[in-house]
């Protein structure tokens, strides 16, 4: 297999495969000892759709999405991942985290390539499109750099390059803005829609940051406190390409409020 | 990114300096009170006996050295593997590992006359006094390095289907580092005092040996000769591994960033 070094032509994998539903999770539960985490949430996500998990600290929207990326499995109920069964990490997944997680000993460019190493894959191959990804972050000038010569928001950037270096055609991230400060947080989210309407990935994006959801999603799904269940679910028919300009708008105002009031209703029943 | 880094003489300019003072003093002090040098030789005298009897200073300084070295290699070899047993197997991180702690109470010092009886006089008993000693602290430091991994970047690595081989080949061997390389400054030292202890208690050759000797014949001058010897010996070797550490780990340098700011 020989790896896509445009990256204009991920949009056409990822829907070559044309399952109408890329992530299907269903009525799941999750128990950690006495706690329960999660009660009953079931949600479809489409092919190349940006959806926002958006609830408060400890509802339980890390241990959901990791039960989608196959590291934790749920006490009942089923993730399926393009109409199979998830048993386990897949190779059509990639995951950022909250944290860049970057490994302080290797170059920026070899930290973006290491899961092309962890899969076995051929490491010089993809060389050119781990350049074109750092490129599309602008970060090329900084592939031969080491993580600690790099900004906390520089390092987030090479974080989602690694996530995307074997063409997942999901993206899971977590929460993967919240260590910024506000001005990087508003760029690396203009930054995220522009890799995504390049690469056209389906991306279930956490975050507990209200207008963010609202910003980068075509659906916000809201979840409650703990046991975790999804209360509301908002469409935001917001016109795309977004740009920053347009949180100053009306239209997408109205939309933060209707958010805020459901997750506030959420907090009262 | 290196050059960044202050040189290992320029942090020892200081120290080096306060030792020189200190070597006057002395000189003046042994000079002054007219202290006899059976008792207290000047340095001058002892630098004098370094330079004419150094043939034999180095007669005896290669097989402590050399037994140092090997004892040290094996002790850095059997810590580590050890080491990656207890990371891995369960009964010996809950079996093993508390055993090799508490253990670390035991002066193995009190061991080389047994050592002797078991294994003669010879540089076996030598070899392993060295190993012995510096295998503790070398297991405890590296199986501290191996557990030492990152959660996150355990997690992150495992969302990618990394195999327990990589993992420890690309995560937890890089993490423990660090830690291994202190392990190997302890038992570095820890070895020269396990050979030299072996060659106090019977031997016919090595420093240790030339140390006793020496004392029994009253030459105070040779035996602080000796002393001197062996005490830079043991600097070189520690520098040594210092100048590998600074080279492997080279990605924990006080550099400063290229960039402040996410631009
Ligand atoms: N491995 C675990 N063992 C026991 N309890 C856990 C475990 N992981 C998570 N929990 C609990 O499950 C609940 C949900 O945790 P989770 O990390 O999913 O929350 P979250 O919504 O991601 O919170 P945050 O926004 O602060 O990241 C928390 O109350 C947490 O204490
Ligand atoms: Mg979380």
């Amino acid at each position: 297999m020989k790896p896509d070094v445009r990256l204009q032509l991920d949009a056409r994998s990822a829907h070559q495969a044309s399952v109408p539903c890329a992530v299907r999770v269903r009525g799941i539960r999750k128990i950690f000892d006495e706690l329960e985490a999660i009660r009953d949430v079931s949600l479809d996500v489409a092919n190349g759709e940006f959806i926002s998990l958006l609830g408060p600290s400890g509802c339980g929207k890390s241990t959901l999405l990791m039960m989608i990326a196959g590291l934790e499995f749920p006490t009942s109920g089923e993730v399926t991942l393009a109409d199979t069964p998830v048993t386990g990490p897949r190779r059509d997944v990639g995951v950022v985290f909250q944290n860049p997680v970057l490994l302080p000993w290797r170059s920026v460019l070899d930290n973006v390539l290491f899961p092309i190493e962890l899969l076995r894959l051929p490491v010089e191959e993809y060389r050119a499109r781990a350049m074109e990804l750092l490129r599309m972050v602008k970060l090329q000038e900084f592939a031969g750099a080491l993580p600690r010569q790099l900004s906390g928001g520089m390092r987030q950037r090479a974080s989602i390059c690694r996530a995307l270096i074997h063409d997942p055609a999901i993206l899971l991230m977590d929460e993967p803005f919240s260590a910024l400060d506000a001005i990087t947080r508003d760029d690396m989210a203009v930054e995220l829609l522009r890799i995504w309407q390049a690469t056209r990935k389906t991306v279930i994006f956490v975050t507990h940051s209200i207008r963010e959801a609202a910003f980068l999603s075509d659906r916000v799904l809201t979840m409650g406190r703990r046991p975790a269940t999804i209360v509301d679910e908002i469409h935001i028919d917001l016109p795309r390409p977004r740009n920053i300009a347009m949180t100053e708008e009306d239209s997408f105002n109205r939309y933060v409020r209707h958010l805020r009031k459901s997750i506030e209703a959420s907090h009262e029943g | 990114m290196k050059d960044k880094q202050p040189s290992f003489l320029d942090a020892a300019r200081w120290p080096i300096a306060f030792i020189v003072l200190l070597l006057l003093a002395w000189e003046g002090a042994v000079r002054y009170l007219g202290i006899r040098s059976i008792v207290l030789p000047p340095p001058s005298e002892i630098a004098v006996v370094m330079a004419t009897r150094y043939d034999l200073l180095l007669t005896h300084l290669w097989p402590s050295l050399y037994l140092t070295i090997a004892g040290f290699a094996l002790s850095v070899v059997g810590g580590i593997l050890v080491a990656v047993l207890i990371t891995y197997s369960d009964i010996m991180r809950r079996g093993l590992y508390p055993v090799i702690v508490v253990s670390q109470i035991i002066p193995k010092i009190s061991i080389a006359p047994l050592f002797i009886v078991w294994f003669g006089t010879g540089t076996v008993s030598s070899l392993l006094l060295a190993f012995l000693i510096g295998f503790f602290p070398m297991t405890i430091n590296s199986a501290m390095g191996f557990q030492s991994i990152d959660e996150e970047i355990h997690k992150m690595a495992r969302t990618f289907m990394a195999s327990r081989w990589q993992v420890f080949w690309k995560i937890r061997l890089p993490t423990a580092l660090p830690h291994i390389f202190s392990g190997m400054k302890i038992s570095v030292t820890l070895a020269i005092i396990g050979v030299i202890v072996s060659e106090f208690v019977a031997s016919q050759e090595g420093i240790g040996y030339l140390i006793k000797l020496a004392g029994g014949l009253l030459d105070t001058p040779l035996m602080m000769a000796a002393i001197a010897v062996l005490s830079l010996s043991g600097l070189v070797l520690y520098w040594i591994i210092e100048l590998a550490e600074r080279r492997a780990i080279y990605w924990q340098s006080t550099a400063g960033s290229l960039a402040e700011t996410g631009g």
